[in-house]
């Protein structure tokens, strides 16, 4: 098996390579990406979508389609992280540590003990400690409302500045690991289970790929927004803009969640018990 | 104005320079980071002031959401900054790592008398 994974990548590296001196040279002004694609997006982008930045515009409107499975590869990424790490009931620690918080005194519970209930003086923790840090928890829980909202604004402006959905998910998810870092995993996955973040992340590929079968139904091409101005009620350019925003967040919502999930699976080593 | 703005980036110049001579000259992980602190924090503060003096110089609704703007940046990485460089010393710390004293450097001119020109 691994023979045949092996002999597959190098026939498939090969022809990649050898298609690539199929391309037109470097920066050559007669290719035709340089001959008319480009021109027509830098002089008809604004009139067609009404997307004051065009890079926006070409990345989810012109060439959605790529951008439909860039956003496939990377909930594909989450799926392999999950599936080559992931450890359900294999070697779970024998004994649970609590802490006792005025005193510091550490015990450890065996299986089947009696645990503490859950707002008493004793808190769980991992078998590497570090000691609690007050600095440390407060800074991450002032900052990190503020980071959302700048991720929340750098996805729904992507239209009018740099950014969009991808650049946008990924400081969400930063935030999360930040809060797992600054607190512990336990605590995060209370908050965002990996249930929620595998359904956000697939939720997100498929708000994508919705938004294009309804442009499909609505007796248009796939992915060609302006099919929903009757739905938004607007002209058929700002329906393309509203449509770019809306798969924006479809591209936002799964690159976020892909993120945390790539964390919880890469810092307990599957586990998914104790981690950072 | 254009004096004060020059004054206060000037002076957020000295730091960053300091900065950056500390970086590379103190001797071990803690003092470093000692340095780097003083270089985002204080360094920043200052250049960042002076540009939103600048920016306001000429006044106008336009400028003084810029200069808001710049001081909002401030304020974040007045927070954010000095408790990075807070959990890094800790993180150091608890790994165990012993803070230089000049006995390290006296001990290691003893064992490796080639190393002692460079200090």
């Amino acid at each position: 098996m691994k023979k045949t994974g092996l002999i597959m990548v190098i026939v498939t590296g090969i022809l990649l390579i050898a298609g690539t001196t199929e391309f037109p040279d470097w920066a050559d002004p007669n290719s035709p990406a340089s001959s008319h694609v480009s021109p027509y997006y830098i002089l008809k982008a604004i009139d067609d979508t009404a997307v004051p930045n065009v890079v926006s515009a070409v990345l989810a409107d012109y060439r959605g389609y790529d951008t439909m499975f860039e956003t496939a590869v990377i909930f594909a990424a989450g799926l392999a992280c999950f599936f080559l790490l992931r450890q359900f009931n294999r070697k779970r620690a024998k004994t649970k540590m609590y802490r006792h918080v005025p005193t510091g005194i550490i015990i450890d519970i065996d299986e089947g003990g009696k645990l503490p209930e859950e707002n008493s003086n004793f808190e769980r923790i991992d078998s590497q400690w570090t000691p609690y840090d007050l600095i440390i928890k407060t800074t991450c829980r002032i900052i990190i409302p503020f980071i959302q909202v700048f991720a929340l604004y750098v996805i729904i402006h992507g239209h009018h500045s740099p950014g969009g959905g991808f650049q946008g998910g990924v400081i969400l998810g930063a935030t999360i690991i930040l809060f797992a870092i600054s607190h512990d995993l336990r605590t995060t996955i209370k908050r965002l289970s990996e249930k929620m973040a595998s359904v956000f992340s697939s939720m997100g590929v498929f708000l994508f790929a919705a938004t294009g079968m309804l442009c499909l139904l609505l007796g248009s091409v796939y992915l060609d927004y302006s099919a929903l101005s009757d739905l938004l009620g607007t002209d058929p350019v700002m329906a393309r803009s509203h449509g770019i925003l809306i798969i924006e967040i479809g591209v936002g919502l799964s690159v976020m969640a892909v993120m945390i999930w790539l964390y919880y699976n890469l810092s307990s080593a599957g586990k998914h018990n104790e981690g950072l | 104005m254009n004096i004060v703005s020059l004054i206060l980036t000037i002076s957020g110049l000295i730091f960053f320079f300091g900065g950056a001579i500390g970086i590379i000259r103190l001797p071990d992980f803690y003092t470093r980071l000692h340095a780097a602190g003083k270089l985002d924090t204080a360094g920043l503060l200052l250049t960042m002031s002076g540009l939103a003096v600048y920016t306001v110089s000429e006044l106008s609704l336009g400028s003084l959401f810029t200069a808001a703007k710049i001081m909002f940046i401030v304020m974040l990485i007045f927070i954010t900054s000095p408790t990075a460089t807070h959990a890094i010393i800790d993180a150091g710390f608890i790994a165990g790592l012993k803070p230089w004293t000049k006995q390290d450097q006296i001990t290691a001119r003893e064992s490796e008398p080639t190393d002692s020109q460079e200090e």
